[in-house]
């Protein structure tokens, strides 16, 4: 029973990282209808901008909200920069900008900061003991931190869309582009916004994984998370906030209790079987758990 | 003198004369390449490689629209089934190539049945997770593959068979033609299908499924049977990667990252171009070479090369947005240009950037 609970805890913590990225992920496609690859490697320059601030001696909240400013500049920048002018081209050129921009910002956090591993602070208390007993299990309070923030982010953001001028701007540009156009809205700087909160919140998630994930702060830390991250937008549906949330948590419990409770695929087939399980739920509803149907005029 | 451009009608003498002249200028060049220092001729016979696995993906990216990031499992899926059958089962190496290309139409075939109903980004999570299981199945059935120490074939199991004239010293010449032939004939053979009835077919599925069903074609086969050969197409650059490289492991070069690498090769090229394969198998062979070269202080050399290769990148979409290819051809369209004769199936095969008109090198919005 308390193995069940460490690694349903365990899935919780981990399905929180991949549904506050899937969420960054949902915000830019809602907007602008692709997936954007970069997103891992923004959220890793912001975190190494974090981490960097860490090492001149400033407190590491100091450093998230350091990243969090960075990363709605670099987002927001980024669309207006390379998003906007090969938007209306195809979607593909989208993604090669995309795929363009993850090596380039790779390569330019080793550049500045070199490729070795570096050890994040965390932001919550991080001992051996920092934990709180639940049936035996222990549920460690950098965990139950990342859980609390994601619930944070989610409640801002469902504020934000439903509760706000801008975020029913954002609304009516996902769903009908020219008319929102029509009546008077500014498509552009609403994408421009979107695409720095999403990088904003990638700041957010990069500065909290990276002290729980088993790499540290490296150069690798992010594929794979982006990697879990858009398979979980994709599970919940691309355009939907919601899906996207329970994308990320079912990926990371399905992960863990894979890993733990099936004998044949056991800890060396764990990411095959838990996305060989969305790709046969995908089977059943293409556009995902949530997401809408795409009508197409003939 | 006579005004640009110059028009050329295909079919008649003078389009003969083009296509001869380039066909023969490319294997002067080959002939040229192969005579180069052993360095150099490695580098292009892995461009051939590449060229020949981007090919494959650009059947099923390029000309029918379902964007694969999983293209890599196929590379994999090749390199390992000619290191096998090798290493374990004795094969000669050539003779692999035939149980490789149908194990990856096999499974190409039964990756491409969800395509039936999952469509785009969505497909794209399918092939994702093809694309994350291949290493972790290495791994897993490490009895046969190795697993996570990798697969290494004898470099006397790879020397060059008697009767193709090289000693068994010359491996490296022997590959880089094997390399060589067998892209022409890839080259050939996708030329061929992209203008046949089934190559209509593609595009049509890709520019607009549902009028494309209701004109009668059936979507479903052309989708699954393009994915199975666009894999099997993959699979024979596999086959030839792992004559080349000899030592194969999960996690080098069968990863995501080499699905990205045949994407960014495939667009840079010019998606949906006979000829945009080959280009961008040189550009992402030679631009990180070249980038990794402007270093001036070998500290952190990896790191600028992946900054300028990035930028690279993002700057050949903006200037050239359908590829360099599309680039090429539209410069080259001001010299020549090559006008279609009225209706007449001449064969056209020119293996090079020629200025020919790419079928359909623009992907318009569907409406």
């Amino acid at each position: 029973m308390s193995l069940l609970l460490d690694r349903l805890f365990d899935g919780v913590t981990n399905g929180c990282v991949y549904a506050i990225m899937a969420l960054a992920l949902v915000i830019v496609f809602r907007g602008s209808g692709t997936i954007n690859f970069a997103q891992g490697e923004l959220a890793l320059f912001t975190t190494y901008i974090a981490w960097w601030l860490t090492t001149l001696g400033a407190p590491i909240w100091l450093g998230l909200i350091a990243a969090t400013v960075a990363g709605l500049i670099l987002g927001a920048g980024v669309e207006r920069v390379l998003i906007r002018p090969v938007r209306r081209r195809n979607d593909l050129a989208v993604l090669i900008v995309c795929l363009g921009l993850f090596t380039a910002l790779n390569a330019l956090a080793g550049l500045i900061w070199n490729s070795e591993t570096k050890t994040m602070p965390s932001i919550f208390p991080n001992g051996l003991e920092d934990y709180v007993g639940i049936g035996g299990a222990r549920l460690y309070f950098d965990g139950l931190g990342v859980w609390i923030v994601v619930l944070i982010v989610v409640g801002l953001m469902f504020l934000l869309f439903n509760h706000t001028r801008l975020g029913l701007h954002m609304r009516a540009v996902a769903n009908a582009p020219e008319s929102a156009a029509l009546s008077g809205v500014r498509t552009g700087r609403v994408l421009m916004f979107g695409w720095g909160v999403s990088g904003a919140i990638g700041a957010v998630a990069g500065v909290l994984i990276t002290p729980l994930s088993p790499q540290q702060l490296g150069l690798q830390t992010m594929f794979p998370i982006l990697i879990y991250a858009s398979a979980a937008a994709l599970f919940g549906g691309l355009d939907s906030p919601v899906g996207a949330v329970v994308g990320g948590l079912v990926l990371g419990v399905l992960q863990q209790l894979i890993m733990g409770y099936v004998g044949f695929v056991g800890d060396s087939l764990p990411q095959t079987a838990a996305l060989t399980i969305i790709v046969a739920v995908l089977v059943l509803r293409p556009n995902g758990l949530f997401g809408t149907r795409q009508l197409e005029r003939v | 003198m006579k005004s640009l451009p110059y028009v050329i009608t295909r079919g008649t003498w003078a389009h003969r004369v083009l296509i001869l002249s380039v066909a023969a200028l490319v294997v002067l060049a080959v002939l040229w390449a192969s005579g180069l220092a052993q360095f150099r001729v490695a580098q292009l016979t892995s461009v051939f490689i590449y060229a020949i696995a981007i090919s494959g993906l650009n059947l099923a990216t390029g000309y029918t629209g379902l964007l694969s990031i999983g293209h890599s499992a196929f590379f994999g899926l090749g390199a390992y089934t000619t290191g096998v059958l090798v290493m374990k089962y004795n094969w000669d190496p050539l003779s692999t190539v035939v149980p490789a290309i149908i194990l990856c139409f096999i499974v190409g075939f039964l990756i491409g049945l969800p395509a039936l109903r999952i469509r785009g980004l969505y497909l794209a999570l399918v092939t994702l997770a093809v694309g994350v299981a291949f290493p972790e199945l290495v791994r897993r059935f490490d009895d046969l593959t190795g697993g996570a120490r990798g697969l290494v074939i004898r470099r006397r199991l790879l020397n060059p068979p008697p009767w193709s004239g090289f000693s068994a010293g010359q491996r490296d010449a022997w590959l880089f033609w094997l390399s060589a032939v067998l892209l022409g004939i890839v080259l050939f053979g996708v030329h061929n299908l992209v203008r046949s009835r089934a190559g209509l077919a593609m595009i049509a599925t890709r520019d607009n499924e549902i009028a494309a069903a209701a004109s009668g074609i059936r979507v479903a086969v052309v989708k699954t049977s393009i994915f199975g050969l666009s894999g099997a197409v993959t699979g024979l650059a596999g086959c030839l990667f792992a004559m080349y490289l000899a030592a194969l492991s999960p996690d080098g070069s069968f990863t995501l990252l080499k699905s990205i690498e045949f994407i960014t090769g495939l667009v840079i090229g010019g998606a949906a171009t006979r000829t945009g394969p080959v280009v961008g198998a040189f550009a992402v062979v030679y631009i990180p070479y070249f980038t990794a070269n402007l270093n001036p202080s070998n500290v952190s050399q990896g790191q600028l090369s992946g900054v300028l290769f990035g930028l690279a990148l993002i700057l050949i979409i903006f200037l050239m947005p359908d590829g360099l290819v599309g680039g090429i051809s539209r410069l080259s369209g001001r010299f020549v240009h090559v006008r279609p004769a009225a209706p007449s199936n001449t064969p056209t095969p020119p293996p090079a950037p020629a200025p020919v008109p790419t079928g359909a090198g623009s992907r318009g919005e569907p409406s």
